[in-house]
Formats: structure tokens, C-alpha cells, sequence
């Protein structure tokens, strides 16, 4: 670049000067064939001075510096002077002819050279956006397309065609493993629910044979624990049957009854069913009704397991603390420590003591019911209490 | 009583049917659709239970039939699936009750109960036991006409007890009918007790002596 500039500057130089020159001796070469016509001698300082002199000289080529008044300044002057005899007279030539100045050449190059690399770089830059976003938009809108992407759903991931082959090639590995992960999804889904619909005539079975057994006279007292505890523990996986099968519909979209459900009336009722079976105190501070979209059925859901969730963790049975407020419903029982793991609370079949024979599940259904109308579930251990916050329209937070 | 169990899952059905003739009642069965047609358009029932997935068909094509043959027998269904939609339907259908699989065979039978007073005293729906007599639309109950204040588990309580009679019932079986299985507070069924020992102070000396404990933690109501 630099090298190319004074090269430039050089050659310009050089072209300039030669120019001049050869202006310079042809102007000397018209003055002589004027003076030859028997025209009297002129001048025109500084560019053309006709001098008679008495000797002759060698012919001079020369650059030199004039004073313009006009512009106020000395400026560069190339200057031929000859020496010829012309009709018999001695005269001396003086032509000068005004020099472009260096500084000037310099600043012409730098300048055109400025305005051209410019040019040519806003050109480059608009051609390869516009190439870029051409050549690219493919996968610009596959990677869209990837990022709205749901195992969840019903329709395999669309994907834009492309000539360029890398790109053809990665949407047909992004349209095989979406399509893949769907399908195991669905699958999976599909296997909870036939394994807990397959399992519900073996208990029946099982579940009415040890009825039918207890009804004989011919068993005795140990024994008949034994059948007792087996129905528990029948129950038990009927209730872990029953909710991950609620769990699977949450997930499936099953429940798609959307009503005005006041909040607070529900879980008054839920509230009071469970003191009709249980000698607990549950404190409900209820402000005004609490109006939320959702599934009617969802809701006795969600405030039955919340409350037996902290019936079920509350130490001797003391005082459990509801309250509903503008826009959440705060549930609180009695607890000695922080729950080590809170990130794990509703987590699938998580539970924070070995001791309890709880399926595990109630926590992690009453958070897909959140997630799935958007509610906002907190837990936070505070005054020696486990506190569990719903805020149902988390956005006006 | 009789009663038609169409039930394909056979030990199911042979359970039903040993807890059911206790009561001396006539217990025929029906293993699979054709056989379940069958006997419906054949004989009467005074209560048919009726599977839904029955091998070769639907139950719910049964119940339209009987229902076609305006016969008079209850129909309870039974099914593997808790989805509301088939309850719905089988109720639409004209099914007077529906028990989700798997059930306590009492509750079959509480059920059962409930089906044939309805359908018998077209309303006027009472239990009498000796001295008690229970009236299921006022859901009030009486001890020598003189009206007993339960609370409505306890009331729920005394009409479970009345309806099985002579069976042994664990705390397990009482929690679930008192409870349903919506909420999973199994690890502990004290609560039975209160409700139970409430229940017994409730009743007078005698009448109270009908609840008996069995084998140290069940019940059994009975006519001594």
C-alpha cells in the first residue's frame, strides 16, 4: 500500500515534470518561429520572457521559485531558458511554465486512494451481507426452527430446503434425531400409561383375594397383619399408579377444561374435608375470592396435595398456616430444618426422609400443574417454618 | 338377590362371586361379550356388574342393550380406566354406579346395596338393622326412632358398616371408602380409630357392641 503510494507518487511526479517540459519547448519553439516572422520580441512575466542579450549560453532546464502576488505565496516554476540567434539577433528564451507541487500530488493520491479502498469496502461489505444472508438464511431459520422445538410436540420439526450440501446434510440429521426424540417421548409416555393401566386388573385381583381371605375363619390374629399390611401396600401402588397417570395427562394435555376457579373456595373445601378426617388445625386466612383460569378438577388436585403434603411433614401434627392473598396461596407447616435438597423438592419421587411411605409424587404433580398454566411455585424455609408460595399470574409480579 | 358378574379377568370374577354369595345371594357369571349378551337378554338381574373391557367387546355395547331390553337391573361398571370421559359415558349410557379397578370388594358390595334400595323403594331409601334404621336420602340415622347427630364420616361410617355386614373390614379398607384414594396419607390410619370410637360412643351401650374388633386392628359388624 505504502510502497504502491510512493511509486505512484514518483511516477506521477515524473509524468508531471516530462509534461511540463515538453510544454516548455514547444512554447520556446512557437516563441522562436514568431521572432522569426519579424515579430518584435514580447514578454510575459514570469511564463515567457524574450530577452536581447549580447553572448550566448548553454541552454538551461531548471526549476525555480517565483513569487505570485496574486496568491501570496513563492510557487514552484519550471523554467527553460535558450539561448538563440534569431534574424541576426541574440536572445534569450526564458519560458516557465507553474509546477504542480509534490504536497499536492501526495494529497491527490492519498485522497482518490482513500475514496476508492472506501468504495470498494462498503461494495465487499454490502455483497457478502447480502451473500451471507442469502447463502445462509437456511440455516438461520433451521436453527429458529430448532430452538421452537419441542419433544412435546404433536408435528415433527420443519425444516427449509437448501442446495448447499453441509447445510442439506444437517437438517436431515437434526429432522432424524428430532424425529427420533419424539417418537421415544411419545413412547415413553405411552409405556407409563399401559403399565399403569396393565396394572390395575392384577391388583384388583390381588386386592379382592386378600378380602376374600380375611372373610374366612380360618386365619388368625399374625396372620391377618400380614394381609392387612398387604393391602397397604396394595394401596400404595395404587395411588403411585393413579398419579402417575394424572402426572402422564398433565403432560399429555389432557385436561383441557379451562374454568374461572375461585382459589380460595377450593381450598376452603379441601380444608374443610380434611378436618372432617383429621384432628389437625389448619389456619386459613382467606382475604377475597381468588379468581384463576384453569382445569376445576386441577385444583382440588393442587390443594390436596399441597395440604396433605404439609399435613404429612408437619411434627406432631401442630398447626398448618394457608393463606391467600391478591394473586398467590401460601402454605406452611412447622419444620426443624431447611429442606436439604430444594432443588430436588419436586422432583419425581424425591423424598427428603427414608421414613415416610409417601409415593413421592405429590410435590412434582402439584409443579407440573403449575408449569402447566404458567404458575410460579416457590419453597423457602423461613422462621422455622417450610413455607411453599403459588403465584398464579407471575408476569404482573 | 341376583346378580350377574360379566367379568373376563376370572379370578376377579371368582372373588366377586365368593364375596358376594356370603350374603346368600345367586351369583351367575359371564366371561366374555357374547356371554355377557347373552345372559342379559335371557334372564333378569337384579344387579349386573359389568367390565368395560370385556375380551371380545365393550361392556358399554351390553349396557346399551340391556338398557334397549328396558330391563330393570342396576348396572354397576367396573374398568381399568379412570378417565372421566368413560364414566361419563357409562353414566350417560345409564349405568347407576362406576368403580374404578381395582376396588375393595366392600365397596362393591356398599355400592351394590345402594343400587338395589334405590331401585327398590324408588326413593324412600332406608337400611334397617334391629334397632337402627338409617334413612339414605335425609342421611339421618336412628336408634329406636330416636335420631342419632353424626357427623357425616361418621354417618358415611355407620351406612359402610350396615351395608357389610358379617365381614371383616381393616382400617385399610374403611380409610379408602372414607377417604377415596385421592390423597396419599397411607403411612397413617390412626385416624380410623377416632372416627370409630366417636361413632361407638355416638350409638347407645348395646347397639354399640355391634362393631366389633377383629383380629386386633379390622372391624366387623355384627348381630350378636
Amino acid at each position: 500500500m505504502i510502497a504502491s503510494t510512493i511509486a505512484l507518487y514518483f511516477y506521477t511526479k515524473n509524468l508531471l515534470q516530462d509534461e511540463v517540459e515538453e510544454e516548455l519547448f514547444s512554447t520556446e519553439a512557437r516563441i522562436v518561429s514568431s521572432l522569426k516572422k519579424n515579430n518584435l520580441p514580447f514578454s510575459l512575466p514570469p511564463v515567457i520572457e524574450v530577452v536581447e542579450i549580447q553572448e550566448l549560453k548553454e541552454e538551461i532546464l531548471k526549476d525555480t521559485l517565483i513569487y505570485d502576488p496574486s496568491q501570496d505565496e513563492d510557487e514552484i516554476f519550471r523554467e527553460l531558458s535558450t539561448f538563440k540567434i534569431i534574424n541576426g539577433k541574440k536572445y534569450r528564451i526564458t519560458v516557465r511554465n507553474l509546477v504542480v507541487e509534490s504536497k499536492d500530488i501526495l494529497i491527490g493520491i492519498d485522497v482518490s486512494y482513500f475514496i476508492i479502498i472506501l468504495l470498494a469496502f462498503l461494495f465487499l461489505y454490502y455483497f457478502n451481507v447480502a451473500g451471507n444472508r442469502k447463502l445462509w438464511a437456511p440455516f438461520f431459520k433451521n436453527l429458529e426452527a430448532m430452538k421452537v422445538f419441542s419433544v412435546k410436540s404433536e408435528n415433527p420439526i420443519v425444516l427449509v430446503e437448501s442446495n448447499i450440501l453441509e447445510f442439506q446434510e444437517l437438517s436431515n440429521e437434526i429432522s432424524l434425531l428430532t424425529n427420533k426424540v419424539r417418537d421415544d417421548y411419545q413412547n415413553l409416555k405411552q409405556f407409563t400409561e399401559d403399565v399403569s393401566h396393565e396394572m390395575q386388573t392384577p391388583l384388583a385381583i390381588m386386592q379382592a383375594k386378600i378380602e376374600n381371605i380375611i372373610n374366612t375363619n380360618k386365619i388368625d390374629e399374625d396372620q391377618y397383619q400380614l394381609f392387612a399390611s398387604l393391602q397397604k401396600d396394595i394401596q400404595r401402588l395404587k395411588q403411585l399408579n393413579k398419579r402417575l397417570t394424572l402426572l402422564t395427562k398433565i403432560e399429555n394435555n389432557q385436561f383441557i377444561n379451562i374454568d374461572e376457579v375461585d382459589i380460595a373456595e377450593s381450598m376452603g373445601k379441601t380444608i374443610k374435608n380434611f378436618k372432617e378426617l383429621f384432628n389437625v388445625e389448619i389456619d386459613f386466612k382467606e382475604k377475597k375470592a381468588l379468581f384463576v383460569s384453569m382445569d376445576p378438577f386441577l385444583v382440588e388436585v393442587l390443594c390436596n396435595n399441597l395440604i396433605s403434603n404439609a399435613l404429612k411433614h408437619e411434627p406432631n401434627k401442630q398447626r398448618i398456616l394457608v393463606s391467600c392473598l391478591q394473586n398467590s396461596l401460601v402454605i406452611s407447616n412447622s419444620g426443624e430444618k431447611a429442606i436439604e435438597n430444594p432443588e430436588k423438592l419436586f422432583n419425581r419421587f424425591y423424598r427428603e426422609s427414608k421414613g415416610n411411605q409417601s409415593t413421592g409424587l405429590g410435590l412434582a404433580i402439584v409443579k407440573k400443574i403449575c408449569d402447566l398454566y404458567g404458575f410460579k411455585i416457590t419453597y423457602k424455609f423461613q422462621e422455622a417454618r417450610h413455607v411453599f408460595s403459588i403465584f398464579f399470574k407471575p408476569t404482573e409480579l | 338377590m341376583k346378580f350377574l358378574i360379566a367379568e373376563d379377568e376370572l379370578d376377579l370374577q371368582q372373588s366377586i362371586v365368593t364375596y358376594l354369595e356370603k350374603d346368600a345371594n345367586i351369583c351367575e357369571v359371564a366371561s366374555d361379550f357374547d356371554e355377557a349378551l347373552e345372559k342379559v337378554a335371557l334372564y333378569d338381574y337384579d344387579v349386573i356388574i359389568l367390565d368395560i373391557n370385556l375380551i371380545t367387546g365393550s361392556g358399554l355395547e351390553v349396557l346399551k342393550e340391556i338398557k334397549k331390553n328396558k330391563k330393570s337391573a342396576g348396572v354397576i361398571i367396573i374398568s381399568a380406566n379412570n378417565s372421566l370421559d368413560d364414566k361419563l359415558e357409562g353414566l350417560d349410557l345409564g349405568a347407576d354406579d362406576y368403580l374404578t379397578k381395582p376396588f375393595h370388594l366392600a365397596e362393591l358390595n356398599s355400592r351394590i346395596k345402594a343400587v338395589l334400595r334405590r331401585g327398590k323403594y324408588g326413593g324412600d331409601e332406608t337400611i334397617e338393622f334391629n334397632e337402627i334404621k338409617i334413612n339414605t336420602k335425609s342421611r339421618t340415622a336412628y336408634i329406636d326412632e330416636v335420631p342419632l347427630t353424626l357427623t357425616r364420616k361418621e354417618y358415611d361410617l355407620l351406612v359402610f358398616f350396615v351395608t357389610n355386614q358379617g365381614r371383616v373390614l381393616s382400617k385399610e379398607i374403611i380409610a379408602e371408602h372414607l377417604w377415596g384414594d385421592d390423597s396419599d396419607l397411607i403411612d397413617n390410619f390412626d385416624f380410623i380409630y377416632v372416627h370409630i370410637n366417636n361413632l361407638r360412643k355416638k350409638m347407645t351401650g348395646e347397639t354399640a357392641k355391634y362393631i366389633k374388633t377383629a383380629y386386633g386392628s379390622g372391624y366387623k359388624f355384627i348381630n350378636y
